[in-house]
């Protein structure tokens, strides 16, 4: 459930970033590759390269770019997250930037060897890349952080210390 | 029935394969991506349809705002054509009146001194036997100012505003004024009502018909000598004889009138 509203959310800021109201840099963001970040903390590997394949499509589809690179891509990615994250015990802000990181590598590596390996190139070059590495990066520590502020907020010891506080 | 089981592993694998095959149609394609070809293929009939309803549409509009521009112009027309033809009436009784009012004037050439040009602004000649005129007090009409119209003496000022007065017609049954019957002797009291007479002749006088009946200025309101009519057949009851007349002013006809200083104008 919380997997759905994370890609509904992630849908929306998709379509939203490359409005010409958001800074320019932020439309090379994909923000729904941090949904397949977040399946790899609680689905199997496999599992979380059919959601990586299923979000490299959509991600195609919103991008409007040839459906299928993305995907293999994207299955790529969520398997290359999920075993990383397992092997390194990722946790934390640690696990979102480099479960970005790793996703947004791959998935820009495979499908550029994808369209290369069929005659094709990608329609950004290694700065569109890098941007995209970057600004998604930059997403996934906003996240990280949002997750850290939220569990602080939610954490017993800080419940205790505000009972004893009214104490 | 066979049933496929596949692992979730290699499952993927097939998928990958399949997405690369997908890959390969849509990179060799002119079209682009798989989704620009379904949409350019679902798509090109609707702007063209899109077109022809948006070029429907925009017909229709201007065609209504023709429509509307050009019924706004009719109605403008139809109120400037309305509009003048109020002014050509005006005009023309304006016109009509201008003319009575001349030959008013040319007809009465000595009273043109003391007396006021009026237009008639209402009449009742069946009921009150009454009209209102458009000068009063402030424009010099006197109260039994004597009010003439084109062929003779209508009646007399009995009512007085300001910039208006009421005119008591002869044919008020209650109007009278001394009268003589041109070429026969003696005088006579002109009687309004619905059938004005001349009584208080002398008895068994032999009066013709057509004979003028002019005022002689005795009740001293008209001055004499103006016509008030013409004379019908004579009769004989008691001791008078009784002359019906025929007014010679017709207030149905009277647009300007004149209307002139009372005899008595200085007791008054």
């Amino acid at each position: 459930m919380r997997l759905l509203l994370l890609l509904l959310v992630a849908t929306l800021v998709q379509i939203a970033l490359p409005s010409v109201r958001v800074w320019a840099p932020l439309a090379a963001c994909r923000p729904l590759l941090l949904v397949t970040v977040a399946a790899a903390r609680t689905l199997t590997p496999v599992a979380t390269a059919w959601v990586g394949l299923g979000i490299g499509l959509l991600v195609d589809l919103l991008t409007d770019q040839a459906v299928g690179p993305g995907g293999i891509g994207g299955a790529l990615a969520g398997l290359a997250v999920s075993v990383t994250a397992r092997r390194f015990e990722l946790t934390g802000p640690l696990f979102w930037i480099v479960g970005a990181v790793v996703a947004v590598a791959t998935t820009e590596t495979v499908s550029a060897l994808v369209l290369f390996s069929l005659g094709g190139a990608l329609g950004h070059g290694w700065r569109g890349s890098v941007a995209t590495l970057a600004t998604t990066g930059a997403v996934a520590l906003l996240v990280a952080a949002a997750e850290r502020a939220w569990l602080a907020w939610q954490s017993p010891t800080r419940r205790r210390r505000r009972m004893l506080n009214r104490l | 029935m066979v049933r496929l089981h596949l692992r979730a592993d290699v499952s993927l694998l097939v998928a990958c394969l399949a997405l690369y095959v997908v890959s390969a149609a849509q990179v060799r394609s002119v079209h682009g991506s798989a989704l620009t070809t379904a949409l350019f293929a679902l798509w090109s009939p609707v702007p063209k349809l899109a077109a022809s309803v948006a070029e429907v549409w925009d017909s229709w509009v201007v065609g209504r705002h023709d429509l509307e521009a050009t019924l706004d112009e009719h109605a403008a027309l139809r109120r400037e054509v309305a509009r003048l033809r109020e002014a050509n009436q005006a005009l023309a009784s304006d016109l009509f009146a201008l003319r009575q009012g001349s030959a008013l004037l040319a007809g009465f050439p000595s009273l043109i001194d003391r007396s006021t040009v009026a237009r008639v602004i209402t009449r009742d000649v069946l009921v009150s036997h009454t009209m209102r005129l458009d000068r009063g007090r402030l424009d010099g009409v006197r109260l039994d100012g004597p009010v003439l119209g084109e062929h003779g003496v209508l009646g007399r000022v009995d009512q007085l505003a300001d910039r208006s007065c009421r005119v008591q017609l002869l044919s008020h049954p209650s109007a009278a004024a001394a009268a003589r019957l041109v070429d026969v002797a003696g005088e006579g009291l002109l009687m309004g009502g619905d059938r004005p007479t001349v009584t208080g002749l002398p008895p068994y006088l032999e009066v013709s018909a057509g004979i003028l009946v002019v005022s002689t200025g005795s009740e001293g309101i008209y001055p004499p000598g103006l016509l008030l009519g013409t004379t019908g057949e004579a009769r004989t009851e008691g001791l008078f004889t009784v002359v019906p007349v025929q007014l010679a002013a017709r207030p149905t006809d009277a647009l300007v009138v004149l209307v002139l200083a009372p005899e008595n104008a200085g007791a008054r």
